[in-house]
């Protein structure tokens, strides 16, 4: 029997045979389908998986014409972070970092970000962001975005003024967990105001929302009513909001945005509350199983976020990093499986982006 | 994690047309088909050939809308744009605040 | 099997994560004759539903918490009975839970704790970036689990630090260590010597109770 060189989602090399590649791309489109309520792929689609993943060339493409549009996040930190942030630890200025992608990497859009890519810190910096804004804008090309993570964890106990409401759910305090969420939701919005628009006043083409939920469906509430006052005070503004994960995490359960809750929600639900926020691409995320095969987790991905694609208004750019979007997590993913994710998101899922 | 995606299904950005869809894409919510027809549209050329970089290098050079090669002389940064604006039919924010500063002299 | 109706019961109204339901149900079970301890054990099966539940985003935190303070009052109202039958009351163990020093991402470890004491573990959360010695101090104090998260590259480092101190102030022997975090994997558990690795908070607790 033929075994094809394949990975698992930890990066590892392994061989597989064609039973057991289709075996895994069934398993990992029923456990998508069944945990959002989507349909799974179908036995063409899984076909055409398994063929991409069976071809043994090293790296594999869509076809010509095929091309989608590839947005940035991280900003100039995939060169000058440490491997925390995955960078390569390659110091340079943030006008470099930005043309170097823009003219040597094919980046069809650029960001600029806070070391720390979070919302929170970039406050008492804003002066010197909304500097190195006009300064970069005046020499790209490209679309130019300011980019960070709402990231609702700087905003607890003991990082800030809020109680930490997963804490506080463990010593059965629920109403004060969930008042909590809530205040440091609404300081989250204020402080995406502050920051954003004075970016847009610098000149930034937009503001790229990652990992909105990290710290749970207040933290996606949050960020959306800040997308909102974005969108109402700078009506021209591209806006990106990229998620954090492939459902919203319930910390608090009940928190609604436009008279919905968003716990529980999944891509093909949460682009529309994107939309409604005044987003004008979505990006959506499905995080990889490192115990599962190269097989299981792209299926799996596909196929949530094909439906997402299927029933979205806007661009859905799918999150297509380490340990996300089918890709394996390890720190330098193999090229042969990012490739095979990039040609599957794009020709499978349909993707307007990556 | 640039070169994989770039070379597997990325459009290339200013080496082809990619920066001119994206900006379809978020300035209008066009979906990526719809984006680059528009874009050929606005080109008039096929869309089979804004990701060609043989027919896009001296296209976007003669349109003066910024080039990957260093060329003195060519149109960049925010001239770059103005041009991008005309051609596209979109208003680009940072031109915008580049328009707003010089005229208030 | 004994008890049948009553066993549907309990973990329908426990999956339910109705406290008024949960003391209703462990109620009329105690009334049937069903013995504390297989009430117990049958709320505590429907509580790792409750987990997996949680996880594919059917129910959120404020029902996991419900749930396990339904778990919580029925242990109470059987407290009696349970330490007459087979030292049931007594936690399943303990266990120091934490983010490693440098890291302050924290929400997966803080979840992960959350279903270890929905489950009956006595956990020691320290909460997040956490100085390496702390955990080796609540081993020595009579931890039997370790258990470390870590969301960076640069800081899941650390885990392997406190193995080597454990190991190094021989108390390597007296705990179970558990590690996850968005960059962990089985083969990193295995490469620091790990004794448990979670792909999820769910898996982890499963894995804790084996």
């Amino acid at each position: 029997m033929t075994e094809y060189y394949t990975r698992m989602g930890d990066g590892k090399r392994v061989t597989m045979t064609k039973q057991q590649i289709m075996d895994d791309l069934q398993a990992g489109t029923a456990d998508a389908a069944d945990m959002a309520s989507v349909p799974s792929l179908d036995a063409n689609e899984l076909e055409h998986l398994a063929e991409i993943i069976m071809c043994q060339d090293r790296v594999v493409g869509v076809t010509p014409g095929n091309e989608v549009v590839l947005s940035y996040d991280i900003g100039q930190l995939d060169f000058t972070g440490d491997n925390g942030n995955s960078g390569n630890g390659v110091d340079m200025g943030r006008l470099e970092a930005a043309l170097l992608h823009e003219r040597a990497l094919g980046a069809d859009t650029f960001e600029l970000a806070h070391s720390d890519y979070s919302i929170k810190p970039v406050k008492p910096v804003i002066a010197m962001e909304m500097q190195t804004m006009e300064e970069v804008q005046a020499e790209i090309v490209a679309p130019f975005f300011y980019g960070a993570m709402p990231n609702q964890g700087l905003y607890y106990a003991p990082d800030g003024p809020y109680g930490n409401p997963a804490d506080l759910m463990r010593e059965f305090k629920i109403e004060e967990s969930m008042q909590q969420s809530e205040l440091a939701s609404a300081h989250v919005t204020r402080d995406i105001e502050y920051v954003a628009t004075r970016l847009q006043a610098a000149g930034s083409d937009g503001f790229n929302f990652d990992t909105t939920g990290s710290a749970g469906d207040a933290d996606c509430v949050g960020t959306l009513n800040g997308v909102k006052l974005l969108r109402e005070q700078c009506p021209e503004a591209y806006i990106q909001v990229g998620f954090a994960g492939e459902s919203i995490m319930g910390i608090h359960g009940m928190i609604e945005f436009d008279g919905q809750v968003v716990a529980g929600m999944y891509p093909h639900q949460y682009v529309h509350i994107a939309e409604k926020a005044g987003a004008n691409v979505c990006g959506t995320v499905v995080n990889t199983n490192t115990s599962k095969s190269l097989a299981f987790n792209m299926a799996r991905a596909v196929t949530f976020i094909k439906e997402a694609v299927k029933t979205s208004n806007i661009p859905i750019h799918a999150d297509m990093g380490m340990g996300v979007g089918g890709i394996p997590m390890c720190e330098t993913p193999p090229i042969d499986a990012v490739s095979r994710c990039s040609k599957a998101m794009v020709e499978v899922a349909g993707v307007d982006g990556i | 994690m640039d070169l994989p995606h770039f070379m597997a299904s990325g459009m290339g950005g200013i080496r082809s047309a990619g920066d001119l869809v994206a900006r379809m894409e978020f300035a209008k919510n066009m979906r990526a088909k719809d984006a680059k027809a528009y874009v050929a549209k606005k080109l008039g050329i096929d869309v089979l050939d804004i990701v060609d970089e043989y027919v896009m290098r001296d296209l976007r050079e003669e349109l003066g809308i910024g080039v990957v090669t260093g060329v003195p002389g060519a149109p960049r940064g925010i001239a770059a744009k103005m041009n991008i604006e005309n051609l596209l039919d979109i208003k680009i924010n940072s031109c915008e605040k580049f328009r707003e500063k010089t005229q208030k002299r | 099997m004994a008890f049948e109706s009553e066993t549907k019961k309990l973990q329908d109204a426990l999956i339910s994560c109705k406290v008024p339901d949960i003391a209703k149900a462990v109620q009329e079970a105690h009334d049937a004759g069903m013995p504390a301890e297989d009430i117990i054990n049958a709320l505590g099966a429907a509580m790792s539903d409750v987990g997996v539940l949680f996880e594919r985003g059917k129910l959120f935190l404020p029902h996991v918490l419900s749930a396990a303070a339904g778990m919580k009052n029925a242990m109470n109202t059987l407290d009696d009975e349970l330490k007459t039958s087979a030292g049931t009351s007594q936690a399943k163990g303990v266990v120091v839970m934490g983010t490693v020093e440098g890291d302050v991402h924290d929400i997966g470890k803080s979840i992960c704790s959350t279903m270890l004491q929905c489950a009956g573990f006595d956990v020691h959360d320290l909460g997040r970036d956490v100085p390496l010695k702390n955990f080796i101090e609540e081993v020595r104090g009579g931890c039997n689990f370790c258990g470390m998260s870590a969301l960076m590259t640069t800081t899941m480092v650390g885990m392997k630090t406190v193995i080597e101190s454990l190991k190094a102030e021989g108390l390597r022997d007296n705990v179970k260590v558990m590690v996850g975090g968005a960059p962990i994997t089985q083969a990193y558990a295995d490469k620091i010597g790990a004794d448990i690795y979670g792909e999820s908070a769910s898996e982890t607790t499963k894995k804790a109770q084996a």
